[in-house]
């Protein structure tokens, strides 16, 4: 299995804008309630808010990852949004964001295999040609294709 | 060449993990330096750091947010930071612990066997394995135990009563005794391979269960599951990518292949060939010295209890209960009682010589001993083998002959003491119970003598 394959075409949204990191997250878990990924926003999305005040997943160079395990995730899913205007993620560096994954577990069966599949995604980020890519993504299809190379 | 190590780990083990993990990668590449980076992630740890490499490091980098085995570095050059920090300036990192001042190896390899000596064998691969699957035995064994005694007590047969009380004690009692020595493999190779080894070591020791094999088989099922699982984690390399795949899928499957295939072939048929022959052992013996078969029988129920060797002895003394023989089912029954019996008694004397698991495991086995739940000392010969079974041999045996000599005759294949209150069931019931007395005494004695050294004996003093 492949990043690609958890990070559908409906999950993505290119320059979208929203004036919140709490909005930013409510946009991508609708996304991935649309979908069937996620049953139960709100318990997802009270999981999200927790992982972020134990630190912040602001991880610098503009990229965030929040994330969460829940009863309200069916199948682990990951959901992207290129934002139009940066906005403050409390990130180590001190920066705005720009790019946001958001990440869904679910508290079941949380199987090694999707885990594996995100610990991927974490090392492709430290790539400033990774991260340049999701900058420079004219469609969702080529932000996916990113994702594989 | 400086040789850097480091190890990041998370909350979570999600993201920050692995991110620290390759900004560190990146960085050390871009300087030209020799770093290896073990992730302890929430898929376990990967890219694991040898003791070899360790020994070798010049600075160990610990970009972690949670709490991490530290003992394994004592006497080397390490750096603790959290593991944002990794993230943020990995290249600082490195070169601060570049500057750092070399240490001599000898202090190292120091602190290292001092670190032996002070945990003693707590930390010796072998025996490490063994404790890991004995402490999640015994509270099978004890639960188990238990239950099936406490059906005793509404009578010796009253379990047989299908939807008494009794017969549900005696099945809870017998499911639990059941998952035994599955439990046992099953986390001696956890203990080996980490969570990747636990399907094939309960599968093994499913199978050492079903071919009769007992807890020497469960024991041997767990070793063998856990390194072959170790070996494909080890050497099977796919791509990265498909890396995922590996601990839900390609290690449990071809391990527990492996495993279930090996046990069927190399211990099955032995197992098979081993209780033939020894019934026909036995057979020969059936004229012969009294004593001596009772030596033979009571060595035999104690050295796999539950094992091949046993079920044949108390099969042979069943058989000959047809016959109204009744001398050797006594002295099966004697010798199956000592084993725990000894070592409650062991525990008593030697309390110094058990860890404190093993303290109050050996509480329960008191009352397992009574009631013939030969089952009791499992525990603690699993967890110390080669000086636990030789012992138990040696009181089983005494008390085998002796109940023979004494011309001790049992008409009923079970019950424990429960059964001397019963009118006609024991001939000789005083020197009965003194072949017993004096069979406890012997394993204690060998017990308390053999463990002097053993690795549980250091354990427990070392947590004084």
């Amino acid at each position: 299995m492949q990043l690609s394959e958890i990070l559908k075409n409906e999950h993505v949204l290119l320059d979208v804008n929203v004036n919140s990191r709490e909005a930013c997250i409510d946009e991508l878990s609708k996304l991935m309630e649309n979908t069937g990924v996620v049953s139960d926003s709100a318990v997802y999305k009270d999981a999200v808010l927790k992982r972020e005040e134990e630190g912040s997943t602001g991880i610098g160079f503009g990229v965030a990852i929040p994330h969460g395990k829940s009863s309200g995730v069916e199948e682990a899913g990951l959901a992207f949004a290129r934002l139009s205007d940066e906005i403050d993620w409390q990130s180590l560096d001190g920066k705005p964001v720009k790019s946001v994954f958001l990440i869904a577990i679910p508290e079941e069966k949380a199987g090694n295999e999707h885990l594996q599949i995100l610990s991927q995604l974490s090392r492709k980020l430290m790539h400033e040609d990774f991260r340049n890519k999701l900058l420079q993504a004219t469609s969702s299809d080529e932000l996916i294709a990113a994702l594989d190379e | 060449m400086k040789k850097l190590l480091a190890v990041t780990a998370c909350p979570t083990g999600i993201a920050h993990t692995f991110m620290a993990a390759e900004a560190l990668d990146q960085a050390a590449k871009a300087k030209d330096v020799s770093l290896k980076v073990e992730t302890r992630g929430s898929v376990g740890a990967e890219n694991e750091l040898t003791e070899e490499e360790i020994r070798e490091a010049h600075a160990i980098i610990l970009a972690v947010d949670t709490n991490v085995d530290e003992d394994r570095f004592q006497g080397k050059n390490v750096i603790r930071v959290g593991v944002s920090e990794a993230i943020k300036d990995p290249s600082g990192l490195i070169d601060r612990a570049l500057e750092m001042e070399e240490k001599s190896a000898d202090e190292y390899v120091e602190q290292v066997q001092n670190k032996k000596k002070e945990k003693g064998a707590e930390r010796q691969g072998f025996y490490k394995h063994l404790m890991n699957g004995v402490s999640f035995m015994i509270p099978l064994v004890v639960a188990g135990g238990l239950l099936i005694a406490l059906s005793f007590v509404f009578g010796i047969d009253a379990a047989e009563n299908e939807g008494s009380l009794a017969y549900y004690l005696m099945e809870t009692g017998g499911a639990a005794f059941s998952l035994m020595v599955p439990i046992l493999a099953g986390y001696i190779a956890y203990s080996i391979a980490d969570k990747p080894g636990l399907a094939p070591g309960l599968v093994g020791g499913m199978l050492a269960e079903q071919v009769e094999a007992g807890f020497l088989g469960g024991i041997i099922a767990g070793f063998l599951a856990g390194y072959v699982a170790l070996l494909i984690k080890k050497y099977f390399k796919v791509p990265r990518n498909l890396e995922g795949i590996m601990p839900v899928l390609v290690i449990p499957f071809f391990a527990t292949l492996i495993t279930g295939l090996l046990m069927f072939y190399i211990i099955n048929d032995p197992v098979a060939g081993i209780m033939g022959g020894l019934e026909n052992w036995l057979q020969s013996m059936t004229g012969a010295n009294a004593f001596i078969l009772g030596l033979v029988l009571g060595g035999m129920m104690a050295i796999d209890m539950g094992g091949p060797v046993n079920k044949t002895a108390y099969a042979f003394a069943v058989g000959l209960l047809a016959s109204e023989i009744y001398g050797p089912m006594a002295a099966v029954m004697a010798a199956g009682m000592t084993p725990p019996l000894g070592l409650w008694l062991a525990t008593v004397i030697g309390k110094k010589r058990f860890t404190n698991e093993e303290q109050q495991a050996g509480k329960a086995a008191s009352v397992l001993g009574i009631s013939f739940i030969t089952e009791g000392a499992i525990p603690f010969a699993a967890a110390d083998p080669l000086r636990v079974i030789p012992s138990l041999v040696a009181g089983s045996a005494v008390a085998g002959s002796l109940a023979m000599i004494f011309e001790a005759a049992l008409r009923v294949p079970h019950g424990g003491v429960f059964v001397l209150f019963i009118p006609n069931a024991v001939t000789n019931v005083l020197l009965y119970a003194l072949a017993i007395a004096i069979g406890t005494v012997v394993t204690a004695l060998f017990v308390v003598l053999l463990k002097r050294n053993s690795p549980q004996a250091k354990a427990a003093q070392a947590n004084e």
